[in-house]
């Protein structure tokens, strides 16, 4: 008797390649000690306890009178805006001529579980501001923060207004309420004073999980698998071992100041009524009345556009832009749509400014 | 006699033993604490899992009915494959998302980091009997510290602004 099989000789094929690629893996990428993250040089200017002031060296001739410094998220590390050559961030902005600063939080340790929003905001930001300015002997800065790093950068905008000249708002976390995401709805139900009394810091393994359950099957399967497919791709396999390093490095949260992120903006939301007060002062969006530029991604899942876009609406200014793009929180600022749209947009919108 | 008696006793009160033994019974009370804190937590860990199995199981039933036939050639894989991950990624974020996996979620945090809390109280227990700090003791080392710092700063702040007015004079 003979048997029939009805088994396309594709998938056979697509299997054993597969198979094939998946042993081949360890010989045909480098290990992730072997990947460097830094790619456009820098110059470390000032240091306060574990952050950095990082100034990049410039790749045009002039630049532009008034410098910009970013201030990067609590989660994750700076790199992301500098990832790869082709889809760096600061890259773009330095051959635009603009003169780069960015903000680097460092590693906090057990030791400084107490730091909280105001040593964040009036100690490190502000003294580094301060620096910017003397260093380049402008006035004001421009100031863009990124995600959390925004959050911060609001609220430095509102107590320090005479130091900023243009503001940057970058998927910034502002309406706790209004945020979609799965985050916050794990931010809710969180009993924080308990977690930072008990652990201190927010370990970076329980940031780990909050950003598994993002995705978990597109993100923690399809991802891999294409990977393991693309294997002979050399630059698909230099991006993805870029953005995995980066995912897989990021430093614990200081816990009093995660306590008061997880309060007073997805418990209590207290950033968007003017009730969140930072060193005692309160936080009046209203005082930000210097140009703003609101940057949204429309498929954010880790800050949904509705958490963010109400800083457009709540701030003081006059000259006030908003920018929806079709794409994701990391899409936004690391892709090739952030090279030909979203980067021109804001290099336009600050030269005119700067 | 009695001096040859209580001699032992003597050289071992300034020991760790000493303090260890009389500590006992706060290591026994915590463990007793512990052992009944487990109980709650494997309730909470248990829905956890619950929570995962039941919405694994309906996503299942759902790409099973989209999909009835057994796909014939890769192409047919490639788009069961996209229906699985869709539904499956649909599926989870509405758990993820939902009130009843926040609460348990946090409820089930909670309970570990309560466990925690006496692991620790047991880890000071030895410490102290070792004549160690304690962790609230570096707690308030690091309090302190980080106050000092504060001032620190603040005072740096003052002298600079009094600077520029000098120079500005």
């Amino acid at each position: 008797m003979q048997s029939e099989t009805n088994i396309d000789p594709k998938i056979i094929e697509q299997v054993l390649k597969f198979s094939k690629n998946v042993i081949e893996a360890p010989k045909l990428v480098s290990a992730p000690d072997e990947i460097s993250l830094e790619v456009t040089p820098y110059d470390v200017v000032q240091e306060v306890d574990k952050t950095r002031l990082l100034h990049y060296t410039p790749l045009t001739d002039k630049q532009h009178k008034t410098p910009l410094l970013i201030s990067y998220a609590l989660i994750n590390r700076f790199h992301i805006l500098d990832i790869h050559p082709e889809k760096s961030w600061v890259r773009n902005l330095l051959e635009q001529g603009f003169d780069v600063y960015m903000l680097d939080w460092g590693t906090p340790t057990s030791m400084d579980k107490y730091l909280d929003f105001d040593d964040y905001v009036n100690g490190y930001l502000d003294s580094y501001v301060e620096h910017i300015k003397n260093e380049s002997s402008a006035e004001k800065i421009s100031l863009q923060g990124y995600c959390t790093g925004a959050t911060i950068a609001t609220a430095y905008t509102t107590l320090h207004p005479e130091s900023v000249k243009n503001y940057i708002a970058t998927a910034p976390v502002i309406d706790g309420w209004r945020d979609t995401t799965v985050i916050s709805n794990l931010a809710k139900h969180m009993d924080v004073d308990k977690m930072v009394d008990t652990i201190g810091n927010m370990p970076p393994e329980f940031m780990y999980y909050c950003f598994s359950v993002l995705k978990p099957f597109e993100q923690g399967i399809e991802k891999y698998v294409n990977f393991f497919k693309n294997i002979e791709n050399k630059k698909f396999v230099d991006n993805f071992l870029r953005v995995e390093k980066w995912l897989g490095d990021t430093p614990p949260i200081p816990g009093e100041l995660f306590k008061q992120w997880i309060k007073d903006i997805y418990q209590e939301n207290l950033l968007i009524q003017n009730k969140m007060y930072v060193g005692g002062q309160k936080i009046d969006l209203k005082k930000i009345n210097m140009p703003v530029f609101t940057q949204v991604a429309v498929g954010d899942h880790l800050v949904s556009p509705e958490c963010s876009m109400p800083l457009h609406y709540a701030i003081g200014s006059e000259d006030k832009t908003l920018r929806m793009y079709p794409t994701g929180h990391v899409g936004m600022i690391a892709s090739s749509l952030s090279q030909k749209k979203v980067l021109p947009e804001l290099g336009k919108w600050l030269l005119e400014r700067s | 006699m009695h001096l040859m008696v209580s001699k032992p006793q003597a050289l071992t009160s300034i020991g760790p033993m000493r303090a260890f033994t009389s500590n006992s019974k706060k290591i026994s009370t915590e463990l007793i604490e512990i052992n009944e804190l487990l109980g709650e937590f494997s309730q909470y860990y248990t829905e956890y899992y619950k929570q995962l199995a039941d919405t694994w199981s309906v996503a299942q039933n759902k790409v099973n009915k989209k999909s009835q036939k057994v796909p014939q050639d890769a192409e047919q894989i490639d788009s069961l494959k996209r229906v699985w991950l869709d539904i499956f990624d649909n599926d989870f974020t509405e758990l993820f998302d939902s009130g009843k996996f926040g609460e348990n979620y946090g409820k089930l945090v909670s309970k570990e980091l309560e466990l925690t809390k006496h692991w620790n109280n047991i880890t000071n227990v030895i410490l102290q009997s070792a004549n160690l700090p304690s962790k609230e003791e570096i707690d308030e080392v690091y309090k302190e510290i980080h106050s000092l710092k504060k001032r620190v700063a603040k005072l740096e702040v003052e002298l600079k602004k009094k600077e520029r007015v000098k120079n500005a004079k």
